[in-house]
């Protein structure tokens, strides 16, 4: 067991160094350089002399692999750079806009599991019936329309039809003004956890009525068991291993969601420090986020499967 | 001959479907023929702006009839300089699709040579190849695609490129499964006792029998792709203007939908369409081709 433990840390550590590699040579080795990004047109105009300076400044010079393993070494000391554009401390940044995004994916993890675990339990106890065939149509329609679509019209219908917009605020602390903080995750969680809940929910429903079929489930009504107990105790642990591993596929689909939910309901957090910064050609503040996204997906599939392990004895054979 | 036990046969996971024969299972299945419809109905569009027969000129804009509703003339209305929101959509779909078969062009083939390779081959080959994609895995695809948009600059090339590298993992374990077995058939033994060469044996008997793992993959590729693409030029990183795309027409129709709601639901719609179309075919060549699935 601490054998399956170690050797599984060791290749999420292997994942991890091999995704700073990506990352660096997307951002770093590709066209395009720190001085040009930063001076924009102006960098025409420097002498030799200053643009050796600079290079030197910006480490640019060096070998690619010096260029790495001293920007590895800066991040793991938690020197992430400094931005191009603000001029503010990477580090900062993110610490700002962090606790946004963590908010918007825990409140959207928290309504798709809802609905798509309610729905799809539901759909499966009555398959073919007429809820069952809308929750499915829904669900196939919810899994079809991207989210900045669904985004776009609620916003649209909420600020016009309502004169209800409470991004239009500025963003507050979930700690200072919960109230206003939680009108203005709602709905960016609510239509990204749409498409995330329709995944979960069809999964949900396979599941289900395989578990459904078995031996044990007709003798647990036999018996007489209340239909609720069936339900829960029986047929929802049961069917609870592929509702975790299909939420930990979801996650990647949630990370990427946030950087465009973020954008239609103006709401400051990584994604959109990230496209700002793009736009910008910002580059230390990219690869610092686009790391920080990586590392956390790396560390929620490696919880999935954990979780995973701890229902589900059978699991941790292997 | 009774007494004779033939050794167990380990059947292709997946049965080879080529040509007008996948055509005819796809249109038995439900979900395919929903998809053939829905997909050509896309096509349609996307021929018709490549030759240029769009109702109107997709970038003419009229100053007199800005924001006008739908109507005969224009189906979908017009936008704010009175450009046909119809032509425009039809000339997004052609941008999309160009976008995503590339994108899709890139993930197939790089990912079923990966996952053929992997899977037959086996060993240190197989271990580099699996830690590759374990490590593009890594990363969310949405953000791949973003931070290569970052380094390279938009553009029709550059978009395509970085949607299909982020796919190309998912092909990769995909396209190895079924390879794994193959490599233990029967009639592979036989091509290796007849001593033909390995590159025959992979190309000649190991690929046709994953085409129809490929096909699904492809063409839920091709409806990922529609989507991220249509992202990414809502992000601003789409090709620049004044090609028009359906990402960047939702972008715009942000501060139009409260009195000007065709200007968001033609792109929509045309985005919709697409997606479901290309997941519906994909569902339907799953049920075609593996006989498995079509129970539930």
């Amino acid at each position: 067991m601490l054998l399956v433990i170690s050797k599984r840390l060791i290749s999420t550590l292997i994942t991890l160094l091999g995704v700073t590699v990506v990352i660096f040579v997307i951002l770093r080795l590709l066209p395009g350089n720190a001085i040009e990004s930063s001076m924009g047109v102006n960098a025409g105009l420097l002498s030799h002399a200053q643009i050796l300076q600079l290079d030197h400044y910006y480490g640019i010079g060096e070998s690619a692999s010096s260029q790495f393993f001293s920007w590895l070494g800066a991040t793991l000391s938690g020197n992430l750079g400094v931005s191009l554009a603000s001029r503010v401390s990477v580090s900062s940044l993110i610490g700002q806009a962090f606790p946004v995004t963590l908010e918007l994916a825990i409140m959207t993890m928290i309504l798709a599991l809802l609905i798509g675990v309610l729905f799809g339990i539901a759909g499966a106890l009555r398959p073919g019936k007429l809820g069952d065939a809308a929750g499915q149509g829904v669900a196939l329609v919810g899994l079809g329309i991207p989210s900045f679509v669904i985004g776009t019209a609620v916003v649209t219908i909420l600020s016009s039809g309502f004169g209800y917009f409470p991004s239009s605020q500025t963003w507050a602390g979930l700690f200072s003004n919960p109230w206003l903080n939680l009108q203005q995750i709602f709905f960016p969680a609510l239509v990204l956890s749409i498409g995330i809940g329709a995944a979960i929910m069809r999964t949900t429903r396979t599941a289900v009525l395989d578990v459904s079929t078995q031996n044990f489930i007709r003798t647990a009504r036999g018996k007489g068991l209340r239909g609720q107990a069936v339900i829960w105790r029986h047929l929802f642990l049961n069917a609870l291993v592929p509702i975790v591993t299909m939420s930990g596929i979801q996650l990647g689909y949630l990370l990427g969601g946030t950087v465009i939910i973020e954008q239609i309901f103006v709401l400051p957090g990584l994604g959109r420090l990230l496209v700002t910064s793009i736009t910008s050609h910002d580059y230390p503040v990219v690869q610092s986020v686009t790391l920080l996204f990586a590392v956390c997906f790396v560390i929620l599939n490696l919880l999935t499967d954990a979780i995973c392990a701890l229902i589900d004895p059978r699991q941790r054979e292997n | 001959m009774s007494g004779i036990t033939y050794p167990p046969r380990i059947a292709p996971p997946y049965r080879v479907l080529r040509g007008p024969h996948l055509l005819r299972q796809l249109r038995r299945t439900r979900s395919g023929k929903a998809g053939l419809i829905l997909v050509g109905l896309v096509l349609l569009g996307a021929i018709l702006s490549w030759i240029g027969l769009t109702p109107h000129p997709p970038e003419a804009e009229d100053l007199h009839a800005t924001l006008k509703g739908i109507s005969l003339n224009h189906l979908m209305g017009t936008d704010q300089f009175g450009r046909d929101v119809f032509s425009q959509v039809l000339q997004g779909l052609g941008v999309s699709l160009e976008i995503a078969g590339l994108a899709t062009l890139i993930a197939t083939v790089v990912g079923t040579l990966g996952g053929i390779a992997a899977g037959y081959l086996g060993g240190f080959t197989s271990t580099v190849i699996m830690r590759a994609s374990d490590i593009m895995f890594a990363i969310p695809a949405v953000l791949l695609a973003l931070a290569i948009v970052a380094a390279l600059g938009p553009g029709v090339i550059n978009s395509s490129l970085a949607i299909g590298v982020g796919y190309i993992p998912i092909v990769v374990r995909v396209v190895r499964a079924p390879v794994l077995s193959l490599k233990r058939a029967d009639f592979v033994n036989a091509t290796r006792v007849l001593g033909y060469s390995r590159t025959r044996v992979l190309l000649r008997h190991i690929l046709p029998n994953v085409y129809g793992t490929v096909a699904v993959q492809a063409s839920l590729s091709l409806a990922w792709a529609i989507l991220a693409e249509a992202g990414l030029a809502f992000l601003g990183l789409g090709p620049p203007p004044p090609t028009a795309s359906l990402g960047q027409m939702v972008d715009a129709s942000q501060t139009l939908a409260s009195f000007a709601w065709w200007t968001l639901a033609g792109p929509s719609l045309a985005i919709v369409i697409a997606v479901l179309g290309f997941n519906f075919i994909g569902d339907g060549l799953r049920d075609a081709t593996d006989p498995r699935s079509r129970r539930s």
